[in-house]
């Protein structure tokens, strides 16, 4: 085994553990860990119209940017 | 007669008495108008698929919603409780009350998504929290309000700005740390693992080289992200001139750091990259758990804060109006309605009521109070309107005196526990100082540097990491996780060692030794006794008298009814009166018997009940405060420990020495005030204790405060658990006795552990300073040593709390 191979196993490797972790930590950051419960219930939940549902709250945030924009108000 | 659920709450109700409803095939039971509507209201809105999420679980029946929405568009309301974001979205955090299951957050987001003008609506399913986001302009937050209760939750405000963010914030940066950590030391572990194998058989150096720079490049995140903790408390100790037990660790890891740079890039010797990580992640782990239970005591304290009105109804000129509480002045008339709660000082000027002081004397028995009398703050008014004039301003007034007295009592704690780290924090220096002193030696003897300095780094490797680093933390995390299981809460690994050393045990009576409620101790039934006309009765009220009686027919008779009362009368501070069936039904007290001209005289220490039907006495009972079960063994055994026990209570001398005798506690003081308390807490210090104090109520948190270790039962008064330090959950004497035992036990596996150490690294820093030091041999001891060090702790478990 030369050296070369050696350091690659070690890069790669860690790299991906590092992606993982990585991964994990924005999840943290977000709060998408905070309520343990409801972490759960998610896959227990989820369908279709939860989808739908986390859409159209998407939507009503762009409209209410939009609308603000359109009213000209500042950006503040 | 079978019991059917109810569509909607699941709760289980004889049939006949539910109300019944026809849809298609299909007949629907309601235990209640509010159930039926909550009902009705889903299957409109397509919601209906929340009953199969629902499953059986049994919800609270949804109640008739009371009429004070109109407070939350309130201008002081809003200040307090609303974030207004820079693009004018508003937030707010609220309580959601009667979630019982994943199914009612589902059912609570779903219909706050529905609602028009909500941006963003997220609830916490353990401790039922929930933020909501939404435009000002479209709806208002009393409409918001509307839309929870209209589906059978109520929800109330409270302000996480005071310490909830900060717990979640310390919680997740130290969740992080703690990943990075764990991540690392993992990686550097199977690294070494070929490390070690090279060790004993042999390894080129050009492999070595590519193993320890993978090593240094796992190891610096855990040292300067997941450590920097421990240098941040090094640097605070190092400002109130402290060695403290992070200096030891921030030092030990960090030269262990440098020397392990060094040693990698000279290729002289072995690195210790593994023990920099290993030991920043275990002690910081255990540091995390310190912080949740922390967190948990938060939790509670917010939930019970909520409820504080931030408004009064004020009268002027004949004209009700409801003004921020901030905004009222000495002077100005105000409208008290029953269950509400007292926020400002003043004095009755019309109407008479009972008053719950419970909160400020710990007495549960409410006090009746009349025209020009005064009523205090954090009194809550039982059963009457009345009209009185405020004397203070809020910020002036009983309950925010006592709030801000706190305050500032909690910044300035008596810090015993910074004694906690004395030994490790001499031992620290005293090792940083032989390593300097190895140096200096073998420099002038030896003459060489670079030897020197590798001898001096590795007495401080040798000496420092893993057993002294882990031997408080580790005994204190089994010690509090033990605790956690009995129901004992100790909000900081610290806490435990000051109990350890407590001699003096002060108790608050109402509450801490007596159940703080009353029950009935004697009843007696003459004929014509009907116990469901009494249960209907007494349940028409909610008077701890009243709650007592209730009580104990639930208790003592298996079939109970409850009957349809008329013209329910509650007649203040004496008893009550109802009709049923033409019969005229009246209970109370002596004074309400002797009013409507029955004989019922009768003498007893204890509070009097007595049930008449159409004028005939047809049962008594006497009432009393009754001592917790066990009391008097557990304060035996706590006795027997060699501590000192005193009673403080603001209850009156004869019925305190009446308990006190009963529990065997020999000194008592009665007829205390709050601040009363808190002056004999202080002249305990004086005498050289170390004040162990046990309490409830609001009248208890000055003591508390000052008290080097404060015990709060945990249904007890909010403050007092915010003060506490330690929070008993199932409220038992006992659980005093076993947080003593398991406090001194801990404290006695610390000092183990400490003394191990300190025999451990007597031999091996002579062994380090004479340079004797094989690097294998190094990382062996260091590993076993703190293996005795895990292995001890784990001990704590094994111990025995005598039985009750």
């Amino acid at each position: 085994m030369s050296e070369n191979i050696m350091i690659l196993m070690l890069s790669v490797s860690t790299f991906l553990g590092a992606l993982g972790l990585i991964a994990l930590l924005w999840g943290v950051k977000s709060g998408q860990f905070d309520d343990h419960s409801k972490f759960l219930d998610a896959a227990r939940y989820d369908n279709e119209e939860d989808l739908r549902d986390a859409a159209m709250m998407e939507e009503k945030k762009k409209a209410r940017k939009k609308q603000k924009k359109e009213k000209g108000m500042p950006p503040d | 007669m079978a019991k059917i659920p109810c569509a909607h709450c699941n709760l289980k109700f004889d049939e006949k008495m539910m109300i019944t409803e026809q849809d298609g095939e299909k007949t629907l039971h309601f235990c209640c108008k509010g159930c039926q509507g909550v009902y009705h209201l889903l299957q409109k809105e397509g919601l209906d698929s929340f009953y199969e999420k629902l499953g059986s679980t049994a919800l609270q029946p949804a109640e008739n919603q009371t009429d004070d929405l109109e407070k939350f568009d309130l201008e002081g309301f809003a200040k307090k409780y609303i974030t207004i974001h820079e693009d004018g979205i508003n937030e707010i955090n609220l309580i959601i009350e009667g979630i019982h299951c994943s199914a009612c957050v589902w059912l609570n987001e779903k219909v706050l998504h529905k609602t028009d003008g909500i941006i963003e609506a997220v609830i916490n399913y353990s401790n039922h929290k929930a933020k909501i986001l939404w435009d000002p302009d479209i709806i208002k937050l009393s409409q918001i309000i509307h839309t929870i209760r209209s589906i059978g939750y109520n929800a109330y405000p409270y302000d996480p700005k005071l310490q909830e963010e900060r717990a979640v914030k310390t919680r997740k940066a130290y969740y992080s740390r703690i990943l990075v950590g764990v991540f690392s030391t993992m990686n550097i572990m199977w690294i070494a693992i070929a490390q070690y194998a090279g060790y004993s058989t042999g390894i080129e150096q050009g492999f070595k080289d590519i193993l320890n720079f993978a090593e240094f490049l796992l190891a610096t995140p855990v040292l300067f992200y997941s450590g920097w903790i421990f240098f941040r408390g090094a640097y605070y100790g190092y400002k109130n001139r402290m060695v403290n037990m992070d200096a030891l660790v921030a030092s030990g890891a960090l030269l262990a750091y440098i020397y392990s740079i060094y040693a990698m890039t000279t290729r002289t010797g072995e690195v210790y990259f593994d023990s920099v990580a290993m030991i920043i992640t275990f002690v910081l782990v255990g540091k995390y758990l310190e912080v949740l239970s922390k967190k948990q005591a938060v939790d509670t304290l917010d939930t019970l804060m909520g409820s504080t009105p931030t408004e009064v109804t004020l009268v002027k000129e004949g004209v009700k109006s409801l003004v921020s509480v901030e905004n009222v002045v000495a002077g100005d008339l105000i409208e008290l309605k029953p269950g509400e709660k007292v926020v400002i000082d003043g004095v009755i000027t019309s109407g008479q009521a009972s008053f719950d002081e419970s909160s400020l004397s710990g007495e549960s028995e409410p006090v009746y109070k009349k025209e020009g009398e005064d009523i205090l703050s954090g009194s809550i008014c039982l059963d009457a309107a009345l009209r009185y004039e405020a004397t203070k301003d809020a910020s002036h007034s009983l309950l925010h005196s006592i709030v801000k007295l706190l305050e500032e009592s909690i910044t300035k704690k008596p810090k015993i526990e910074q004694l906690a780290n004395e030994i490790s924090g001499y031992f620290s220096g005293v090792i940083l100082l032989i390593a300097l002193g190895t140096f200096a030696g073998w420099y002038l003897y030896g003459g060489e540097f670079e030897q020197a300095l590798i001898i001096s780094i590795s007495v401080i490797v040798i000496a420092c990491p893993c057993a002294l680093g882990l031997a408080t933390p580790m005994s204190t995390l089994v010690g509090i996780s033990m605790a956690a299981k009995r129901g004992i809460l100790f909000k900081e690994a610290t806490f435990l060692e000051t109990m350890a050393k407590s001699n003096l045990l002060a108790l608050d009576k109402t509450g801490t030794i007596t159940e703080g409620k009353p029950s009935v101790v004697n009843a007696e039934m003459f004929e014509g006794f009907d116990p469901d006309l009494l249960y209907s009765l007494v349940r028409t009220s909610n008077h701890p008298i009243s709650q007592g009686i209730a009580a104990y027919l639930e208790a003592s008779c298996e079939t109970l009814r409850e009957l349809p009362l008329e013209k329910i009368k509650s007649i203040e501070a004496k008893g009550i009166q109802a009709l049923y069936q033409g019969s005229m039904l009246r209970g109370g007290n002596l004074m309400f018997m002797q009013n409507v001209q029955i004989n019922a005289a009768y003498e007893s220490r204890h509070s009097l009940f007595f049930f008449a039907i159409n004028d005939v006495l047809v049962a008594r009972f006497e009432l009393s405060d009754t001592i917790r079960e066990n009391a008097a063994k557990a304060i035996e055994q706590i006795k027997a420990m060699g501590i000192k026990v005193v009673m403080l209570t603001g209850d009156h001398e004869r019925s305190a020495r009446h308990v006190a005798k009963a529990v065997g506690i020999d000194e008592i003081y009665a007829k205390l005030l709050p601040t009363d308390k808190a002056d004999l807490i202080d002249l305990f210090h004086q005498k050289g204790h170390i004040v162990v104090m046990a309490g409830d109520g609001i009248n208890d948190t000055l003591a508390l405060s000052k008290a080097d270790i404060a015990i709060a039962m945990g249904s007890g008064a909010d403050i007092a658990i915010g003060v506490s330090d330690v929070v008993l959950m199932d409220e038992k004497p006992q659980s005093i006795y076993e947080a003593y035992a398991i406090s001194r036990r801990t404290f006695r596996a610390v000092k183990e552990n400490l003394a191990f150490s300190l025999l451990y690294n007597a031999v091996a820093v002579p062994l380090a300073v004479t340079g004797f030091v094989n690097p294998l041999v190094a990382a062996l001891s260091m590993s076993l040593s703190s293996l005795v060090v895990v292995g001890n702790s784990v001990r704590i478990k094994m111990m025995k709390l005598k039985g009750f």
